[in-house]
């Protein structure tokens, strides 16, 4: 299983080095910061509602990439957590009139505790297994919202309205918050990648016999990450309830959590803020410049999913065929 | 008393049409565990893709695309959906052999595509599409048995018994039980594995059209029904092992018997959920027949 891992990982990696080292992405990072937090100042309000689900998205993205890289295993059943999180701050906005300063904490507490509960039973299950299985998990979601409609609105789903801090404009709130979740969760990912922990993970998934013998279980790295990637997850939700104002069963469907697999999969698998940010763009802006023709969505994703996955796999077979002939030629 | 014999006059029936639809979900499950034993991958866009034919039948014999006589649409149909696995592998064979888990991210982009080619021909609309099956009914021991359940026994049988008998009896079949035994060993003792790829991705989906035919006439055919049926297909390879061909044939069996009893026990609105906790159920108890893992881990 190690080694198909590893494989699976090379063309993200290969990617990396391409782009280059970590000065410039670091000063492009805080470049692009910069440039997120003005840029409110230059565009129109439906600009920013985008930007902000845009955002939100991103988040959903970074949460199915950290499942790649540090377990190296696949999900299209994010949408539960996401679910999870959006949910908890609809609840707590409609039915207490709490804001998001109160609901998201819980959001995040909620969305790890649902991983690490799913993770459990299914903490033996790895590759296509553990996949089919978040299927399942994705396919269910729509089901278990409408059912605890008392509580969840059922079909009709319920409108985020309180405001975080009374008094600033609302749709300035919905841009920054986003925002600031995001780059938090982006932060947060690389302390990780130096962290102690995140090196016992990476470990884990590179070489579980290794790490075994270190004292970290396979099992229980399983379960870490998953709860890590679900907290995350529903990050993303509770951020597309404030952001979106609305919260809903047909946003959180497979087809929701096959597409945050796709953002993850054109970023590839990137855990930075300008590949989450590809990714989040991918999964906001082509619905909205395809709104008119709805179907073409799914085609293009779909198009995009192979064309990118295609090209990570040549693309280190050109490279080395390049370096061939240039080898030839001196 | 009158409780048991309520009990027995219900069960009966509800066994007997779980059969029924479970004899479909094993064809469904039949075709992922084909792709699965020979190239080790899932196919994600099994249920899209036999939906999408079940669609084209519709579109060939009702005129929308062309106008034809039923058997004729469906000959036309197997042979799109045959090329149309014939282009998926030629797409996704160089993943196959590098990492499964890309290849069967790649079969998902498929099924959003064929999706998404649902939508542009025949739009978001629910359709009926109907077989052209004897209509009649008898009783036998209580038991209301109709044309289409005896269809449906008769189509699922023939199918089976057929594919059995091909991976059991032909050359073809044993090099498709060699290679997913072995795929290394096969390939030095000279088998061709692509080749041998193709014939189960071709038998996968034929066997999903059958199953997307023999489905719709039950409900009706809208851009996410097959697509859902193909869910208890999944759960029915799981519960099989997922590498095993007559192990998601009773996997099949057994869940359309659960699905039945739940929906009428305990509530119909829970079914996906249920699922769930079926397929993490089987895969935890029967994690040897699923997963073939070494037992422990040595350093």
């Amino acid at each position: 299983m190690s080694d198909q891992n590893i494989a699976f990982e090379s063309p993200a990696t290969k990617l990396q080095q391409i782009l280059g080292g970590n000065l410039t992405s670091g000063m492009l990072t805080f470049g692009l910061v910069v440039v997120l937090c003005v840029l409110p100042l230059f565009v129109g309000g439906s600009w920013m509602f985008s930007l902000g689900i845009c955002f939100a998205n991103s988040i959903g993205v970074l949460a199915v990439s950290t499942l790649v890289r540090y377990g190296g295993e696949v999900s299209i059943g994010h949408g539960f957590f996401a679910a999870i999180g959006a949910y908890s701050v609809a609840v707590l906005d409609t039915r207490y009139g709490l804001s998001i300063l109160v609901s998201l904490p819980l959001a995040l507490t909620l969305g790890v505790a649902s991983g690490v509960l799913f993770a459990w039973p299914s903490r033996k299950l790895s590759g296509i297994y553990l996949a089919v299985s978040t299927m399942a998990l994705a396919l269910a979601v729509p089901e278990m919202i409408n059912n605890a409609d008392g509580l969840t609105g059922g079909y009709e789903g319920l409108y985020v309205s309180q405001p975080a801090i009374a008094g600033i404009k609302m749709s300035f709130q919905r841009y920054y918050a986003a925002l600031i979740v995001l780059i938090a969760v982006v932060y947060a990912l690389a302390r990780l990648r130096q962290s102690r922990q995140g090196l016992t993970l990476l470990l884990s998934k590179a070489h579980p016999a290794a790490a075994d013998a270190f004292g970290t279980r396979k099992d229980w790295a399983r379960i870490v990450v998953m709860g890590i990637s679900g907290g995350i997850a529903a990050l993303c939700g509770a951020m597309l309830g404030f952001a979106g104002s609305t919260v809903s069963p047909s946003g959180f469907t497979l087809w929701a959590s096959i597409f945050l697999l796709v953002g993850s999969v054109v970023s590839f698998y990137g855990l930075t803020l300008v590949r989450a940010l590809v990714g989040g763009a991918f999964l906001t802006l082509i619905p909205q410049f395809l709104s008119a023709s709805g179907a073409w969505i799914p085609v293009l994703y779909g198009l995009a999913l192979l064309g990118v996955i295609l090209f990570g796999h040549y693309l280190p077979r050109i490279k080395d065929r390049i370096a061939e002939r240039k080898g030839g030629l001196t | 008393m009158e409780f048991l014999s309520n009990t027995a006059r219900d069960l009966f029936p509800l066994v007997w049409s779980g059969m029924i639809t479970g004899c479909l979900y094993a064809l469904g499950a039949l075709g992922l565990v084909m792709i699965f034993k020979s190239s080790r991958v899932v196919n994600f866009s099994h249920g899209n893709v036999a939906g999408f034919a079940a669609f084209l039948i519709y579109g060939f014999s009702s005129g929308v695309l062309l106008e034809l006589s039923w058997g004729m649409a469906v000959l036309l149909t197997v042979m799109a959906v045959i090329a149309i696995a014939f282009a998926t592998y030629a797409v996704i064979s160089p993943l196959v052999f590098e990492s499964d888990l890309t290849a069967t991210i790649a079969t998902l982009g498929v099924g959003l595509i064929a999706q998404g080619a649902t939508l542009l021909i025949f739009g978001a609309d629910i359709v009926n599409l109907d077989l052209p099956v004897p209509r009649f009914s008898m009783s036998v021991l209580g038991l209301l048995v109709t044309g289409y359940d005896l269809t449906v026994l008769s189509v699922a049988i023939v199918t089976i018994g057929a594919l059995f008998i091909v991976i059991d009896y032909t050359k073809l079949g044993i090099a498709f039980r060699a290679i997913s035994e072995n795929p290394f060993a096969a390939e030095v003792c000279g088998l061709n594995l692509r080749s041998v790829h193709l014939f189960s991705w071709i038998v996968a989906a034929v066997l999903g059209v059958v199953g997307a035919l023999l489905i719709v006439p039950t409900t009706f055919l809208s851009v996410t029904t097959v697509a859902t049926f193909m869910l208890q297909a999944f759960a029915a390879a799981v519960i099989g092992g997922f590498a095993s061909l007559p192990g998601s044939l009773i996997g099949g069996i057994l869940i359309g018997v659960l699905m039945n009893l739940f929906t009428f026990y305990v509530s119909p609105e829970f079914s996906s959920t249920f699922l769930l906790g079926v397929i993490l159920l089987a895969l935890n108890i029967f994690p040897n027949g699923i997963l073939q893992r070494v037992g422990g881990s040595r350093v």
